[in-house]
């Protein structure tokens, strides 16, 4: 069980930056997801901590010390690849093992420690295959045994869904939960699935070009998101992003009209809002007005889109609405429900 | 004289025609030189002229000239040695540089390869003709290391290359994994990557094998008489053809030199096969 502290850790090669002056303090037990897209730096971020990656300038700590220059052994670190990264000359038991083998556990406690790893992600009847006679999410499984058989300060975790097909993602995903809630070990996860991220985290970390977007908790970030990035990234679909102006609390753009915002600044603006927020109305009082460019059944909800202007609007309504292509559209957006970004900067704006 | 020298031939083909299946694909090849020489090439397979000179259709007197008169299995020892050495230094050389140059992320391993790459594409006799004065002036020439140097310096880049494309299908998740398990760098290619080398090994081994076993320029500029391997050894028989039984010693060795060859790709076929292909070693 372990802190971990980044400070001011940079990665840069010749003429490129991969992660540029991050600080992260991440707490005891603490169960963090590194989100962004990708080539966004999460990956070289959670290297660096493991030491597979040399940190161009800047501190990692660990608990109390300075790993820096410690190799990727001397951490206390387990870490889940994205492709398994299992030995294929060795059973899954001797896989499980060979943590304990290459840290000289003594070999009578072997049998208890792995079987109990193996318990922990229902492994134990395939003790005997070797990696290749396994399915996908099995073989993810090995590897999560694998990690958490030593008991490590931190576990790693490198995409470790990405490989498995999209039903055993959500079972597999519910395991790393539950066993994290178990071990109760800090946990760094590397994702670029929002769901995941959002599931899983108690705190998110939303990074774009080596640079943190936001930190904060999954409400956090999808009710506050802090900049345009991170709310066009966060959420399915993504926060409706409208360029305008704002005079005397008054937003207008293109198709759209938004006034009684609670806000000082005076120019030109972004208003965000949520799909769900939005709702269609037949009323002569509205405030986007448009033609329907295309309607999407999603079962619970039907999704309608419209132009904007520029961009594209997406509004979630009641599941049996029905509209043809080209009819007039009307939508209100409540008050408390929009955010305003500096246009140029996407920063949000203060109240 | 011709006479003697077709008429030998024939003994040796007709010797070994049902021996084994590899050598009547010799015995086809060596008829033809029958056919070229003299009157009829079905008399290779009759073997009446064995029978007039010797009283039999099979004779093995091209071997004993060879091996023993002509001191053939000395050079069978050296090529052995040779071989051996060659193979083992350049597998050696090149399984740790190839991973290394595999692993590192440094810029220039594309260039220490293609400079390896330049080396190897150079002609054989180019290198050695380069090496001949400096050997004289150490007084190195003519010794069995000295051909094994030579032969592992060119040997070298090839093995470099193929070994390191081989390494680089491994995934580098592998090597990291050990790292997180444990391991320092030279355990996790113990453990880890060793384990699932030998195919890509097996079949780099085999070619620096043929390299050295079938290579001329060098064995035939830089050994002398007495440290002769094979294929400088039967070219010396078919060098002086006014001898008699000369051309049958060479005929004689070439199929002892061919066998090994034959046994060797029938037993590995598979693994070289699979080796050239590799890159499945998915976990």
């Amino acid at each position: 069980m372990a802190r971990i502290n980044l400070r001011n850790v940079s990665r840069t090669w010749s003429d490129f930056v991969a992660v540029d002056n991050l600080s992260l303090e991440i707490a005891d037990r603490e169960f963090l997801v590194l989100l962004g897209p990708s080539g966004c730096g999460k990956t070289t971020t959670l290297r660096m901590i493991a030491g597979l990656e040399d940190v161009s300038s800047g501190e990692i700590w660990i608990g109390s010390r300075l790993v820096n220059k410690l190799e990727p052994k001397d951490r206390d670190i387990a870490m889940v690849f994205q492709s398994y990264g299992l030995y294929p000359n060795l059973t899954v038991y001797e896989n499980i093992c060979f943590p304990l083998r290459m840290r000289k556990v003594s070999p009578d406690k072997y049998e208890n420690l792995v079987t109990r790893a193996a318990r922990m992600v229902e492994l134990t009847d395939l003790l005997r295959r070797r990696p290749a006679q396994l399915s996908g999410g099995q073989r993810q499984r090995v590897a999560l045994a694998r990690a958490i058989v030593r008991q490590p300060q931190v576990f790693l975790m490198d995409e470790p869904l990405s490989n498995l097909d999209a039903k055993l993602r959500i079972t597999t995903r519910a395991q790393i939960k539950s066993l994290q809630a178990e071990l109760q070990t800090t946990t760094i996860y590397v994702t670029h699935d929002q769901i995941e991220a959002m599931t899983l985290a108690d705190r998110v970390v939303i990074m774009n070009g080596g640079v943190i977007q936001q930190i904060g908790t999954p409400t956090d970030i999808y009710d506050r998101p802090a900049n345009t990035f991170v709310a066009g990234f966060i959420g399915s679909p993504p926060m409706n992003l409208m360029h305008g102006n704002i005079a005397d609390g008054v937003f207008s753009g293109q198709n759209a009209l938004v006034c009684g915002l609670e806000t000082n600044y005076n120019g030109p603006a972004t208003l965000g809002f949520r799909a769900e927020d939005a709702r269609i109305t037949p009323e002569s009082v509205a405030e986007i007005t448009s033609e329907v460019l295309a309607v999407e059944l999603l079962g619970e909800a039907t999704s309608v889109s419209m132009n904007a202007g520029d961009t594209i609007v997406c509004v979630k309504t009641n599941k049996n609405f029905r509209a043809q292509i080209g009819d007039a559209i009307k939508v209100i957006v409540p008050v408390e429900c929009c955010h305003l970004f500096n246009t140029h900067t996407g920063e949000k704006l203060a109240k | 004289m011709g006479h003697d020298r077709s008429h030998n031939v024939y003994s040796f083909v007709a010797y070994h025609r049902r021996v084994s299946f590899f050598v009547d694909i010799m015995g086809l090849v060596q008829s033809s030189r029958g056919f070229f020489s003299k009157s009829d090439w079905r008399n290779a397979l009759h073997g009446i002229y064995t029978l007039a000179e010797t009283g039999s259709a099979f004779t093995g007197a091209g071997y004993y000239g060879a091996w023993i008169e002509n001191e053939f299995w000395l050079a069978v020892i050296n090529t052995g040695i040779v071989v051996v050495s060659v193979v083992l230094i350049s597998l050696t050389f090149g399984t740790l540089g190839g991973y290394a140059l595999a692993r590192s992320t440094k810029r220039y391993t594309i260039w220490l390869l293609f400079i390896a790459l330049a080396f190897r594409a150079m002609p054989h006799i180019t290198l050695v003709s380069g090496y001949l004065l400096p050997f004289f002036e150490l007084n190195i020439w003519g010794f069995l290391p000295t051909a094994i140097i030579v032969l592992v310096a060119i040997n070298q880049p090839f093995t470099l290359w193929m070994l390191h494309s081989f390494f680089l299908s491994i995934p580098k998740e592998l090597d990291e994994s050990a790292l997180v398990d444990g391991c320092t760098r030279i355990q996790a290619f113990r453990h880890a990557i060793m384990p699932v080398m030998w195919p890509g090994v097996i079949t780099t081994g085999l070619f620096s094998f043929l390299l050295a076993y079938n290579d001329f320029a060098v064995t035939a500029t830089l050994l002398s008489q007495h440290n002769q391997t094979m294929v400088p050894k039967i070219a010396s028989f078919l060098g002086t053809t006014q001898v008699e039984g000369n051309v049958m010693f060479a005929v004689a060795s070439v199929v002892s030199a061919t066998v090994p060859l034959f046994i060797l790709v029938m037993f590995f076929q598979r693994q070289i096969v699979s080796g050239l292909t590799a890159g499945a070693v998915k976990g």
